[in-house]
């Protein structure tokens, strides 16, 4: 069968081993914390507070939402950075086990990814006092948040999977991505916005080449009511992107990683 | 039921030699070794029912010669055909989570292994039983010794009964009593396996138990049947080696 419909196959034939693996991930991480699952929100709302002081550091008076849109887009943009590095890390990471059990190793990089998302929707519970705090109002397109959360963990997975077997026979891809992670950060619209970029002018058709500039520009556009206010063709084409790179992740993943777990 | 359970024909694998980057260049120019072979042109069939040893120095591709029954590896060259759900015992306990609970991690491990959800629960009362950690069992695991992870690991992969029963060194866990238990409970599920194959180095319990013992050396095997006869190889082998190391 085709990869990428198997590999949906073989997730959902084995959806408890997957639920029980997701619950480990997501337990693991905040026990042994006082404050727990509290930082899945703590994390991202410091995060934004740092880089608005930066901003005004050096851009001067920003926007007086300015503050939630770096929140937003820092939750987006972890729940995709996340994604891919668990990914990429999803076979060279899980030696011991691949080793020992044997069911469908797409399992590795989906749990990562869904833990990712749980918890990056677990942080977008922040929201909740920011729409009191501003005045937002609490409308259906609150939607878009959880969404575009699910579509940047699905473009980590597709893009993470494509590079997984690699990453067994060369640590090298790993630090890479690292590095690819970082500088996104940069070129996808978190410290600025899409407006910002429309405002430059051309930048502003220049950015929508980036296909994690739709999910986050939903998210912002979701928290204050309305549905995505951009070109539809970019819209499609990020969310055609995150189908593609699903497909050519689960081929390669299906075809080298029975060769490639040998190099662990 | 004299069908075959296992076949191994012409089975070889070979693992990639990792390699730095001054060594890739130094390749263009000089001849190097690419690849190590773990397995050699294995030919082997284990009949249904049978109770197969597999004995040989560290390094040998005994565990690799499991993984591959298993399916963990697909073999370079040759077919492996198998007939009957497998199960493999190693390394008790891999993918325990220190930060929940005993319980939590009987079923984790238990789905790890491939049990279905109905198949975990009504399991669960004798698999925590068994592993004598009643007190404990809601407690995190990480504050479990290693000795109690162990009793644990084992308590839930022995639940199941497969057809197939792959076993690597794994015999006796915990303290000298659980010990005496862990090993009953494995003769147990080897009785109760139609086919098994044990890695070990007790040879005094794989005299016992064995059918036969098959004796590999760098990834081929030496020589199969009898067990006490193989044993018999192995240490003249072994002391030949160790002659000329002294020589």
């Amino acid at each position: 069968m085709w990869a990428p419909i198997s590999n949906v196959k073989a997730l959902f034939g084995n959806i408890f081993l997957v639920r029980n693996l997701v619950r480990r991930e997501v337990r693991g991480k905040y026990r042994n914390t006082i404050l727990g699952y509290a930082w899945t929100v703590i994390e991202p709302t410091l995060l934004s507070v740092v880089y608005w002081f930066l901003f005004i550091m050096l851009a001067g008076n920003p926007d007086e939402n300015y503050a939630v849109w770096v929140l937003i887009g820092v939750i987006v943009w972890t729940c995709f950075g996340k994604s891919l590095m668990s990914s990429v890390t999803s076979l060279s990471g899980n030696t011991r086990m691949i080793h020992l059990v044997f069911f469908p190793r797409i399992i590795f990089p989906a749990t990562a990814v869904l833990a990712n998302i749980v918890i990056a929707i677990m942080s977008s519970l922040v929201i909740i006092p920011i729409i009191i705090a501003y005045g937002f109002p609490f409308e259906i397109h609150l939607i878009l948040i959880p969404t575009s959360i699910l579509i940047s963990g699905f473009m980590g997975m597709g893009l993470g999977i494509m590079f997984a077997p690699l990453n067994c026979i060369q640590k090298d891809v790993e630090h890479l991505f690292r590095f690819i992670v970082r500088a996104g950060f940069f070129v996808s619209p978190i410290m600025w916005t899409y407006e910002m970029a429309l405002e430059r002018g051309v930048y502003g058709d220049l950015v929508l080449w980036n296909p994690m500039v739709v999910p986050i520009t939903m998210a912002r556009h979701g928290l204050v009511g309305k549905w995505p206010d951009m070109p539809v063709d970019s819209i499609i084409y990020s969310i055609c992107m995150a189908i593609l790179f699903w497909i050519i992740g689960s081929i390669i993943f299906h075809k080298y990683e029975r060769e490639a777990v040998k190099h662990l | 039921m004299s069908e075959s359970a296992i076949e191994l024909e012409n089975v070889s694998l070979t693992f990639p030699r990792r390699k730095s980057l001054v060594k890739l260049v130094l390749g263009l120019f000089q001849k190097q070794e690419n690849e190590f072979t773990a397995l050699d042109r294995i030919n082997l069939v284990i009949k249904q029912g049978e109770i197969i040893g597999v004995i040989g120095t560290n390094g040998c591709g005994k565990s690799t010669l499991l993984r591959i029954i298993s399916g963990i590896y697909p073999p370079d060259q040759g077919h492996c055909k198998v007939n009957g759900n497998i199960s493999l015992l190693a390394g008790l306990g891999t993918g325990f989570s220190g930060h929940q609970t005993g319980r939590e991690n009987a079923i984790l491990y238990g789905s790890i292994l491939g049990y279905s959800e109905e198949k975990i629960v009504t399991k669960l009362p004798e698999i925590i039983s068994f592993s004598e950690l009643e007190e404990f069992i809601d407690e995190p695991i990480r504050t479990y010794s290693a000795g109690m992870k162990a009793r644990l690991g084992l308590a839930v992969a022995s639940a199941i009964q497969p057809e197939i029963l792959l076993i690597d060194e794994v015999l006796g866990v915990g303290d000298p009593t659980f010990k005496e238990k862990s090993t009953n409970r494995i003769m147990e599920m080897v009785q109760e396996a139609g086919t098994v194959v044990i890695v070990s180095h007790s040879f005094g319990m794989l005299s016992k138990i064995c059918d036969r013992i098959v004796l590999m050396e760098k990834g081929k095997i030496i020589q199969e049947g009898d067990p006490s006869k193989v044993i018999q190889t192995y240490y003249n082998r072994a002391k030949k080696i160790n002659k000329e190391v002294v020589e």
